[in-house]
């Protein structure tokens, strides 16, 4: 029963490859930039000083961890339509993907902000800075040097979550691999080459972290 | 001598907890006042409401005649002007010494980033940091963080200073030089209000001393006299052992 593995059948396929590759990069790329904005202001609002604030935000951040990616997805491209909301593949795909990512965001940056000395806000304020400039000029850039190693999890989480943009019939990197493996029968070639396509963007985004994070925080400085 | 600040009647509770109960006290421009007191009488936590960081539960605080309770646009008008030194400094860790100067006259008062370098460059000769403008907090000495936190309140030009036990949390060796910008300060006429512990400092540069204990200012008059004798029971048996 010898298989021989043979990437020649799927090899027509990789011109469409290259395409999905870009999708899948994208679509992750924006979502992370999206979630950690969405995130930071889940994070504030379980800070607030008003209870029902708080409440709100600890509900965004439970649903969110307890319901399944796929789920969102579905809700967002095909129960939304209902309501009027119509989205494209891609963008419906990047509304469930930053929405599900900032729920743990917000739990990274949560754990940023509790890192900041009472000392930090309390010198900023008593600089006269805003709620706003206290936040953009003191507290960010301290959470973002404390969460910058745990949010390479998250990134990679994202990468690899995308996959399920599949379902909502975006071209992407596991939506290449279903057509292609169906269409070639050579599932086992096009799967390895799916998992190898994910290794290396992951691996490269991850890297491009660490590099820009050497640039933004040079040794031998604690920030 | 035109008065900067005027307590009256100033409560504070935290929870139903007391910590400050009725203080009224009234400061012109050019006052040096030392309060001194056993821990926990609520020193730390007047200055805290002098600016604003705490809120207040009676009396009234006025500062250049503006009330620094209520409305946030009147708290921040007042904290534009009044500088704070902390005993465990606070420098933005993110920021060079410089930048930690710079940051504020930048964004909060909005000057010209060109002119506030000029200025903060001349505060680093003057608290006799020039050397170290460069480095970040994490790689100073806590007398040079403090300095370089004495710099940071000087550089937008407030007409009060306060400092809470700015020596308390340094090195003894390092402890002189931080008095010695501060004795600076106090020889140019500025208006500053100090926690402190250190006595000698207070008899030599302050103008007033504050006596507190138990929520309330006991005695307040001439550091040199106070020193030497004070009225009550409490502030001389309190002088006594912090003097040695
Ligand atoms: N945020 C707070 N919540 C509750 N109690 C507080 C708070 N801050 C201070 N206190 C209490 O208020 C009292 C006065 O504190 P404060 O720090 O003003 O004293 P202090 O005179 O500065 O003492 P020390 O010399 O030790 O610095 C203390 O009993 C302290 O426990
Ligand atoms: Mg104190």
């Amino acid at each position: 029963m010898g298989y021989s593995f043979t990437l020649r059948t799927i090899y027509p396929y990789f011109g469409d490859l290259w395409q999905s590759a870009l999708n899948t990069l994208s679509l992750s790329l924006l979502a992370i930039v999206l979630s950690i904005a969405l995130g930071a202001l889940v994070a504030l609002m379980r800070r607030s000083a008003l209870r029902p604030v708080r409440l709100l935000g600890a509900a965004y951040v439970e649903v969110m961890r307890n319901t399944p990616l796929l789920v969102i997805l579905y809700l967002v491209y095909f129960a939304a339509p209902e309501a009027g909301v119509r989205l494209s593949s891609f963008m419906a795909a990047l509304v469930g993907l930053t929405l599900n990512s900032a729920g743990y965001m917000a739990e990274i940056l949560r754990a940023g902000l509790i890192a900041v000395p009472p000392g930090q806000f309390e010198a900023a304020q008593s600089q006269g800075m805003s709620s706003a400039q206290v936040l953009r000029h003191v507290v960010f850039p301290q959470v973002f040097r404390t969460i910058y190693a745990p949010l390479g999890n998250q990134v990679i989480a994202v990468i690899l979550a995308s996959s399920l943009a599949t379902a909502v019939a975006l071209d992407e990197v596991a939506s290449w691999m279903q057509t292609v493996g169906s269409s070639s029968f050579r599932f086992f070639e096009t799967f390895v080459v799916a998992a190898v396509v994910y290794l290396v963007l992951c691996q490269s985004v991850n890297i491009a972290r660490i590099l820009i994070g050497r640039k933004l925080f040079p040794q031998g400085r604690r920030a | 001598m035109t008065e900067i600040l005027a307590l009256d009647g100033l409560v504070k509770r935290f929870g139903s907890r007391t910590i400050l109960d009725g203080i009224s006290l009234n400061v012109s421009a050019g006052e040096i006042v030392c309060f001194v007191g056993p821990s926990g009488t609520g020193k730390s936590t007047l200055l805290r409401c002098i600016n604003g960081l705490e809120d207040i539960q009676g009396g009234r605080i006025s500062f250049e005649g503006q009330a620094v309770q209520g409305n946030p646009s009147a708290i921040r008008a007042v904290r534009k002007r009044v500088g704070m030194i902390f005993q465990h400094f606070n420098l933005y860790p993110h920021l060079t010494a410089l930048q930690n100067v710079m940051l504020a006259p930048v964004v909060v008062h909005k000057e010209a980033k060109a002119e506030v370098e000029a200025r903060a460059r001349a505060l680093f000769d003057k608290v006799r940091l020039a050397h170290r403008i460069n480095a970040y907090p994490a790689e100073m000495s806590g007398g040079e963080q403090q300095r370089v936190a004495i710099a940071r309140a000087l550089c937008t030009n407030p007409h009060l200073l306060m400092f809470d036990e700015p020596t308390s949390a340094l090195d003894p060796e390092t402890v002189g030089d931080v008095l010695t910008v501060m004795r600076d300060l106090a020889l140019e006429g500025r208006t500053m209000l100090v926690v402190t512990h250190e006595i000698r400092f207070a008899a030599d540069v302050g103008t007033r001393m504050v006596f507190m204990d138990q929520c309330r200012i006991v005695e307040q008059g001439d550091p040199r006299a106070m020193v030497a004798g004070a009225q009550t029971e409490r502030a001389r048996k309190f002088l006594g052992t912090i003097h040695g």
